[in-house]
């Protein structure tokens, strides 16, 4: 009856901003990232990545409750880049992966169907109940 | 423009790589190698929960005097996978200038059948008939993947009983329900030797023995006697293998789940760059995502080798019209019943 809507969980309430930046202010070249509607997906993607990141000398998040789809990143620096910086840059970094990821699947995918092609020789792709079982492992 | 891929080690500046191990309208296995536990697992999540496909989430039920409850036909009925293809053209309900649904924002699909026969009669996902207008020709189309082209089975009818009712099927992702998952199962593996011991085997005497080893056991190096632990090991080949619930092809889920991640990120580069000013953000300045400037790679679009064979049933013409009247399943089928 009281439920929220399901799609509270990922679509932003009104006035809501996706990212928010807090300076923490006990620590040096430190800030929180308030991510709003997003879970493990991204909390845990971004800190790992910052921690690999140069000029990064922490980062860590939390999802303060399950229920609760808000993601806390702190990320702490050495001084020559800001905290948000250093999360932009590998943000980008991470675009450009999954965009490399997604080209060599493709081209991947491209080659098997050549393959398939010559095997089958031009064998119906996908009947019903199964297709072409590209059994050609390695 | 400059994505210099930040240096981490040298084997990390080329990046991920893929082994495709098996493609067809089913599934996709693939190996991602060269790469890290965080960015495979977040590629898994996506896939999983947050593809946007379309099924149905309202039914109106004018008459339903079979055995089943209205919830309960309603239930089975969101549960049936619907055609996915262009669902990127089709808006969210909740997001629709129209109030209710409309053609921009939903499908409907008419299901009307009655059992005149002397036997029971079956009524199955084929029955199922999109009717209006819709964003393009398939959207929204019941998926039949057996051999006779029926889909699922919906309900049983004994004589005299009928069902009438009315969906709306509208766009979402699985988050808000399982119902618009793409994937049936995502498959996801790694170290299959166990060398870093994320894994503690239970066993009787002998986990070697009593474990079989894994499909991918003979694509890694297995461990040798006596080699010590080495606490330094990260896992970075994985195995996935993507089972398609029949809305989308494997392998477009795969790529719309790169897609949608990158625009997660870029969504998150945008709301930093604001503000900033300086040319720091530069070229993801303005309402661009990653959508199109992936476009450019042949990976925007959402043609896909299967697009045409897999998804689509052959069906469609061959059974012929089925005009949600009654359908003649009755006889030759009653092994069933
Ligand atoms: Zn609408």
């Amino acid at each position: 009856m009281n439920a929220p809507d399901r799609f509270e969980l990922f679509v932003l309430a009104e006035g809501e901003k996706k990212i928010t930046e807090k300076v923490v202010s006990g620590m040096s070249n430190c800030s929180d990232f308030i991510l709003l509607k997003e879970d493990h997906t991204l909390g845990n993607l971004l800190s790992a990545y910052l921690k690999m990141a140069p000029h990064v000398m922490m980062a860590a998040y939390k999802i303060g409750h399950p229920n609760v789809p808000e993601v806390l990143l702190r990320v702490q620096t050495d001084g020559s880049i800001t905290p948000r910086e250093a999360l932009v840059t590998v943000c980008k970094q991470l675009v450009a992966m999954y965009g490399q990821l997604g080209r060599e699947f493709q081209k991947e995918l491209a080659l098997r169907q050549y393959a398939d092609q010559g095997e089958h020789a031009g064998g119906a792709g996908g009947a019903p109940g199964g297709g072409p079982s590209g059994q050609n492992g390695f | 423009m400059d994505y210099d891929p930040m240096v981490m080690d040298d084997a990390e500046a080329l990046g991920p790589v893929v082994k495709i191990s098996q493609a067809d309208s089913v599934r996709v296995k693939y190996e991602l190698s060269n790469s890290d536990i965080a960015f495979a697992n977040s590629l898994r999540r996506v896939m999983l929960a947050e593809i946007p496909t379309i099924a149905i989430d309202l039914v109106e039920i004018e008459e339903n005097s079979s055995v089943l409850a209205d919830e309960f036909i309603a239930h089975r009925l969101g549960l049936i996978p619907l055609n996915a293809e262009g669902v990127e053209n089709l808006l969210y309900a909740r997001e629709c200038d129209c109030d209710g649904c409309c053609e921009h924002c939903s499908v409907k699909l008419m299901l009307h059948a009655k059992c005149t026969g002397d036997e029971n009669m079956h009524v199955f996902a084929r029955d199922l008939v999109p009717v209006g207008e819709r964003v393009n020709q398939v959207l929204g189309t019941p998926v039949f993947s057996d051999a006779e082209g029926l889909g699922p089975l919906i309900l049983k009818l004994r004589p005299g009983q009928e069902v009438k009712l009315e969906c709306i099927a509208k766009k979402g992702i699985a988050k808000e329900h399982a119902k618009w998952a793409p994937s049936a199962a995502i498959g996801f593996e790694y170290d299959p030797h166990n060398k870093l011991r994320h894994i503690d085997l239970w066993y009787e005497t002998d986990a070697k023995a009593e474990w079989p080893p894994s499909e991918y056991a003979s694509w890694e190096e297995p461990p040798q006697e006596g080699e010590p632990f080495d606490y330094d090991a990260v896992p970075n080949r994985f195995y996935f293998n993507v089972e398609s619930a029949g809305s989308l092809p494997p392998d477009t889920i795969v790529s719309e789940g790169i897609k949608v991640l990158q625009q997660k990120l870029a969504g998150l580069i945008h709301e930093l760059a604001e503000g900033e000013g300086d040319g720091m953000n530069g070229d993801y300045n303005g309402p661009r995502s990653p959508e199109y400037g992936t476009g450019a790679d042949g990976f925007g679009g959402y043609t896909t080798p299967f697009g045409n064979g897999g998804n689509q049933s052959s069906w469609g013409g061959a059974g012929g019209t089925t005009p949600y009247g009654t359908t003649p399943y009755g006889a030759g089928q009653s092994n069933w019943s």
